[in-house]
């Protein structure tokens, strides 16, 4: 359970834990070694939070092994202070790292004469002192950020030290998104993600390619500083109005849009509405069997006869259907077969490592049972989430990781919101 | 010259509009029709689907449009026309039809709207309730007359009423969630109690239950106010309410606290500081249930399984209410770890050549944690005693609870049983004012349990 909002404000920052943590380190320097990532020299667009959350988890391994610790500060920089055992792991983690932003105009000059490292280096035995400065100034720094509210430079009085709050989604905002999204064209919104079958070392095979609206970039758009996931319920109202305009694009798209096998998110209610009958109008009776329609657990749920009635139609009509949304936690509840759907779609979790669902039962089993090939493991962002679906017998993926196997050794993770739309 | 389907489209559209004289077009058009092929009527069929008769909740505009949809493709092959009439019934006819096909095609159809009764009885008399099929070379008088009763049947219906409430609006619904924060709940919070039966007949009062009446909101709060809403305007509307709810009950005066209080309230509730703080002042050994809707579970599953723990710690229950046939047939319930399983009562419990799933389903749970609310009835409890359930909930139940307190009840003289019912289901306000012994009121008086019925020879 999440804390009330008042005792989280009182909780320390995470420069005043490093700076804790290398007071601490005082007795124990040998054997140890600090980093600082410079996530904060990166262009905004390759710094958002996503970027920074795949980059921290690049060293869950570490820390759960005990063998270091991870600070992420508020400039986005990453700061690891490690056991010299983990050398190597380290460099391999920063190696994977420079490939996820070596299209960075600092990762590009880094090599040039007077450009700032991106990686900095602390042997924490000799460069104590260095380190201290290093921590201290994070934490003046996060202080001083925190203090300058706008506010106070139009002379009123200072606003209380917290993290700039994003607003709450309210039934007023979603009116205003549904009327801007009525004339909206979504073209430049919609992207598309492989669904690919992993086995062993052998390259990903695409299956089909999931066709979804950008939330990051439509909120960036329409209501910035709001957060979306503070009303789930609200959300799902939004999803119905886009569900229509995806719907119209993909109506309007006679050329390579729809050819080749695609998936589309929609609702239940979408899939009896007149807008998809007229989209199963333009779309060839043999491409249908190409089409996967996936539908959001909660959304199946909440109305089973609509969603059985929905089901019945669309499969008659030669789609092929797919849970998703599943998460670790709701997966012992969801029964594929049985709810009579084609694929199910498990969203990774670092919990996954563990193996155990949330009603004790094993994963593999649950895998097995669900059918290998119709469990889909998405938002894959490292080489780990592929590794430990194929390790409890997962052979379908999805995510950056997956797209940048795809794109090969070349790849270069571009900068822009790639949210899923859930 | 168009496409004949797309001809179709075009007659088709809005069958069911609202606006008058329009509605019995697709009749007038059917009759019209169906007197010009009385010329040649070899080698055609009509066929009606008696959709009107399927009931409410399973003829939704959405699955009627689907339904039609269903349809086009046959239709279109053996160049025929379909008619979607005011009163929901579909009729199309078709030219040199392959009988087998078009009775695959019926049997689709049928499949669809399998979970109504329509497409499995028979009137008795061996006749197919969910449709007629005409062969037109030999029964097109019969079809003739059948078109032209459903144009005076559609012409004789007054105008269908507007609805009571026009749905809530995105608009309407922050309106709504913004009087919401201002209202003292109180006078809407109703109060519920649920049975357990043990040994030799008697039954227990096991815990009180405590939520907002909509309806009694609705009466209310202005008419162009509506708390009815879509499922996920409703969702976002609950998460208003708890917080009215809690704050309800932080007043809550009885004269007898409840043996256990329980709630139904949103996951997210139970995060917000109004839950933390009714919660820590509940008094020292009261027992808390809190009822979570499956959907919630579904929502946020992770915050669910917070909570199991968290309760578990502190004693409490956790308990997902509203389960019906379909939830308990597709959602494997048992494996939430909750306390208790609440099952609405519903006719459609009953019906037994649907049972063997949901039969299936009910042996995996401990009967000992299931209860069947909603019993409005004798034979909501006779079912479920049939199945081994010992707790129950509803009006049935609130009536037998207000019976046995007039039996006790000093002052019983002065009232009705339907007034010691109302009386029951408040906290406060003048019903409750008008009962002239809260001690009874508040104090479940031990009761007998109805016996469980003879078995069936």
């Amino acid at each position: 359970m999440s804390l009330p909002p008042t005792a989280a404000q009182k909780l320390p920052s995470t420069e005043i834990l490093l700076l804790d943590y290398v007071h601490k380190l005082e007795r124990h320097r040998h054997g140890r070694t600090a980093c600082r990532i410079r996530l904060s020299s990166l262009l905004p667009a390759n710094r958002r939070d996503h970027h920074v959350r795949t980059a921290v988890s690049t060293f869950d391994n570490l820390v759960r092994r005990l063998k270091g610790q991870v600070f992420a500060v508020s400039n986005a920089d990453i700061i690891v202070i490690f056991k010299d055992s983990a050398l190597d792991e380290i460099q391999a983690a920063l190696i994977k790292l420079r490939f996820l932003f070596d299209d960075d105009p600092v990762l590009m000059q880094e090599q040039e004469e007077g450009h700032p490292p991106f990686i900095e280096w602390y042997g924490v035995d000799q460069d104590y002192q260095r380190l201290l400065i290093m921590a201290q100034t994070l934490v003046d720094a996060d202080l001083e950020r925190r203090t300058q509210d706008p506010a106070r430079l139009d002379g009123q009085s200072p606003a209380p030290i917290r993290p700039v709050p994003r607003e709450t989604f309210t039934p007023a905002m979603l009116a205003r998104m549904q009327q801007a999204l009525a004339g909206a064209d979504l073209a430049n919104m919609l992207r598309r993600q492989a669904v690919c079958a992993v086995i062993g070392q052998a390259p990903p095979q695409p299956l089909f390619y999931e066709l979804f609206v950008s939330i990051a970039d439509l909120q960036e758009t329409l209501l910035p500083r709001v957060d979306l996931d503070s009303s789930p319920w609200l959300f799902r109202l939004l999803t119905e109005t886009l569900d229509q305009r995806v719907l119209a694009l993909l109506r309007r798209h006679d050329d390579s849009t729809l050819s080749g096998d695609v998936s589309i998110n929609l609702n239940v209610q979408t899939l009896l509405s007149p807008d998809f009958l007229a989209f199963d109008d333009g779309v060839k009776v043999n491409e249908r069997g190409t089409i996967v329609l996936e539908l959001q657990k909660v959304d199946v749920f909440a109305d089973l006869a609509a969603f059985l009635f929905a089901r019945d139609f669309a499969r008659e009509r030669g789609y092929r259907i797919c849970i998703d949304g599943v998460t670790i936690d709701s997966l012992p509840f969801i029964d594929r077969a049985r709810l009579g759907i084609d694929l199910l779609k498990l969203i990774w979790d670092s919990a996954l490592i563990e193996g155990k669902l949330s009603d004790g039962s094993a994963l593999g089993a649950y895998v097995s049972r669900c059918g290998p090939s119709r469990t889909i493991l998405c938002r894959c962002d490292s080489a780990h989430a592929i590794s430990l679906g194929q390790s409890v017998g997962i052979s379908l993926f999805q995510g950056r990781y997956v797209e940048q196997m795809l794109a090969g050794p070349a790849t270069r993770l571009r900068g822009g919101g790639r949210a899923r739309r859930r | 010259m168009p496409h004949p389907l797309q001809a179709q489209r075009i007659m088709n559209a809005s069958p069911r509009d609202p606006n008058g004289a329009e509605t019995v077009n697709q009749e007038n058009v059917l009759l019209d029709v169906a007197e010009r092929i009385g010329r040649i009527r070899e080698g055609r069929l009509a066929v009606h689907l008696h959709l009107s008769a399927l009931q409410p909740q399973n003829r939704q505009e959405g699955y009627l449009r689907v339904a039609g949809r269903m349809l086009e493709p046959m239709v279109g092959a053996y160049r025929g026309q379909i008619f979607q009439l005011s009163n929901a019934d579909i009729v199309f006819l078709l030219t040199e039809a392959d009988l087998d096909d078009v009775h695959l095609h019926l049997n689709t159809l049928r499949g669809l709207f399998a979970k109504d009764p329509l497409t499995r009885e028979d009137s008795g008399d061996g006749q197919d309730r969910f449709c007629t099929v005409y062969d037109l070379t030999h029964d097109y008088d019969r079809f003739l007359a059948t078109a032209r009763q459903l144009l005076a049947v559609a012409r004789a219906r007054t105008p269908p009423a507007r609805p009571e409430f026009s749905p809530l609006s995105v608009t309407g619904l922050g309106a709504l969630a913004e009087r919401l924060t201002l209202i003292d709940a109180s006078p809407f919070v109703r109060r519920q109690s649920a049975i357990s039966l043990g040994g030799r007949g008697a039954a227990t009062v096991i815990f009180q239950e405590f939520f907002i009446s909509l309806a009694d909101l609705q009466k209310w709060l202005s008419a162009d106010l509506q708390v009815h809403g879509d499922r996920w305007m409703s969702q976002y509307l609950a998460q208003c309410l708890d917080l009215r709810l809690l704050a309800a009950l932080r007043r809550l005066r009885l004269a007898r606290a409840p043996v256990a209080l329980h709630l139904n309230l949103c996951l997210s509730t139970l995060q917000s500081p109004a839950y933390q703080a009714f919660e820590a002042g509940l008094p020292t050994g009261t027992k808390l249930g809190i009822e979570i809707q499956s959907v919630d579970l579904l929502g946020d599953s992770r915050a669910f399984i917070a909570a199991r723990i968290d309760f578990a710690a502190k004693g409490h229950s956790l308990v997902i209410d509203g389960l019906d046939e379909a939830t308990l047939r597709f959602l494997d319930v048992g494996k939430t770890g909750a306390d208790l399983y609440k099952i609405d009562w519903s006719p459609d419990l009953k019906r037994g050549d649907r049972s063997d799933p949901l039969h299936k389903a009910l042996r995996a749970l401990d009967t000992g944690k299931l209860l069947l609310a909603h019993c409005d009835s004798e034979a909501a409890i006779a079912w479920g005693l049939e199945q081994g359930l010992t707790k129950f909930q509803g009006r049935y139940v609130e009536a037998m609870l207000a019976a046995t307190t007039l039996g006790v009840c000093e002052q019983a003289s002065a009232c009705s049983l339907a007034q010691c019912v109302e009386r029951h289901g408040v906290i406060g306000g003048p019903l409750r004012a008008e009962c002239g012994n809260h001690q009874r009121l508040d104090t479940p008086p031990p009761m007998r349990a109805p016996h469980r019925p003879m078995e069936q020879p």
